[in-house]
């Protein structure tokens, strides 16, 4: 079967729309974090038949992307294109299931994409400023109207930039995901082994952004909370997280009437 | 940066306020001027300007400048506003829902928009009417929300989470449990003490790109030492 068939590019157009308008939701229109990697990612598997990729990637960059945020000038990387990105690739490269390797070379391939969706975006934002500064030349004939296109001219902008990048990203990365396939076996063991250290990455991004101490005594007392709960009372996951955040609010109430 | 938006959402009530062709332009491009906040929290702004507006056209306050309002308001708010959605809202949110994914439970992204929205629609609506009724009055705000406290609980919930994550690692996935059979304490254990030592490794500058690079490169070594079989 030819790599790129019909069917290939059909899909991969369908992604590049769907990924393109979930694409708004995080700059353009109403920020209700559908956008967020946690949500795109199951969303993109469960559309191209592998929720498992999807749960994989979303859960892992979500993690790693969460702290970082758009304050003031910074442009994060754009952690929706990098998740539907990486589960359609996974996806489209390897029908069904795809394998934990072919998962982390994806999740490794649009890793590297990331600083590209920062280029565009900084674009997009120097164009949008730009509409603003047309209008503000003082106060004219049908300045609300002017308005009203020009602030929803930005909209059709957020997505084309969403809807090329993943024109290129998709069929760039499921020809690279080909050669991958070919590569010896100690590196798809390696990137298997890439994938199950990923999650501890995000986890310490996420303590080096919330904690000024590389040790810190409420990370360790949710570990502890939890591997005792698990280990003494085979407690599941549900109770163990609500004992965690009994544990954070009581901790808490200590550390603020010591203070 | 978004004055327009903040100029397309005064518009419809520009236009109802001011009849008048002329005077609504003029009051439409005053609201073009820069305006920069975070935009949950810019609905509280939005509302203070609109009573300012309305007072404006009753004549119960023409004085008062709606410009030094929006300049006083939104370096605040901002400040305010991502540290408690960005910096400690979402996190907790994303945190609570990757554990729970992490552990099979595949309705985590469901519980992430709902309990993110029902805070965050909450609050973007419930502003912009305390917006509207205080006038601007960001003390009163700040007093009834007090969102830095609320900021502080929920890092410090996110990070209990976070540790009652890696405390599950036997309960974790497939995908994410080690290929070496281990008793539930050693594999926690182990994670642990590798996520403090990567967590001293961003402490040095690493952004997640470069971090990401790193591990993969470090994967690939240690497999071709044949550390990892």
């Amino acid at each position: 079967m030819p790599m790129f068939d019909l069917h290939m590019i059909l899909t991969i157009v369908g992604v590049a729309l769907v990924g393109g308008f979930i694409g708004l939701d995080r700059t353009a229109v109403g920020q209700f974090m559908i956008s967020q990697p946690i949500v795109v990612g199951p969303l993109t598997g469960w559309m191209l038949g592998d929720p498992g990729a999807g749960f994989v990637i979303g859960a892992v960059l979500e993690l790693i992307w969460v702290l970082d945020m758009p304050i003031g000038a910074f442009v994060p990387a754009d952690a929706t294109i990098s998740t539907v990105s990486a589960t359609a690739i996974a996806a489209l490269a390897s029908p069904g299931a795809s394998s934990l390797p072919v998962i982390g070379f994806s999740i490794l391939l649009t890793v590297a994409m990331a600083p590209a969706t920062m280029k565009a975006d900084d674009i997009i934002r120097h164009w949008n400023s730009r509409l603003a500064d047309a209008l503000v030349s003082g106060p004219g004939p049908h300045l609300g109207r002017l308005l009203v296109r020009a602030h929803l001219s930005g909209i059709p902008v957020f997505f084309l930039k969403s809807f090329v990048l993943y024109l290129v990203f998709l069929p760039a990365g499921v020809a690279a995901v080909s050669v991958f396939n070919h590569f010896p076996d100690r590196v798809h063991r390696a990137m298997a082994l890439f994938v199950k250290l990923l999650p501890l990455v995000g986890a310490a991004l996420v303590v080096r952004k919330l904690s000024m101490r590389t040790v810190d005594l409420f990370f360790l007392g949710g570990f502890m909370i939890a591997a005792l709960a698990g280990l003494l009372f085979h407690a599941p996951a549900l109770i163990i997280i609500l004992l965690t955040v009994t544990g954070g609010w009581l901790g808490a109430r200590y550390r603020e009437r010591r203070s | 940066m978004q004055s327009l938006g903040f100029a397309f959402a005064i518009e419809p009530v520009l236009r109802k306020l001011y009849p008048d062709q002329a005077e609504y332009e003029s009051r439409l491009w005053i609201h073009l001027e820069y305006f920069n906040t975070q935009p949950y929290l810019a609905s509280f702004i939005l509302g203070a300007v609109i009573r300012m507006e309305e007072d404006r056209t009753t004549g119960r306050n023409v004085s008062e400048d709606v410009s030094s309002l929006k300049a006083a308001l939104m370096a605040p708010l901002g400040a305010l506003g991502d540290t408690f959605f960005w910096g400690a809202l979402k996190p907790f949110a994303a945190v609570v829902a990757v554990a729970l994914l992490m552990t099979g439970h595949w309705w985590a992204p469901l519980l992430y928009l709902l309990f993110y929205n029902i805070c965050h629609v909450g609050l973007r609506v419930g502003m912009l009417f305390w917006g509207y009724r205080s006038g601007g009055d960001a003390m009163a705000l700040m007093a009834r929300y007090s969102l830095m406290n609320m900021a502080k609980r929920l890092k410090l919930f996110t990070l209990t989470v976070l540790g009652g994550m890696i405390g599950m690692a036997a309960d974790w996935r497939t995908e994410f449990r080690p290929a070496v059979t281990m008793s539930i304490p050693p594999i926690a254990l182990v994670w642990l003490v590798v996520t403090l030592a990567m967590v001293v490794v961003p402490r040095r500058g690493g952004s997640p790109i470069k971090l990401m690079l790193g591990l993969a490169a470090l994967c690939l070594a240690l497999t071709y030492a044949g550390v990892i079989g």
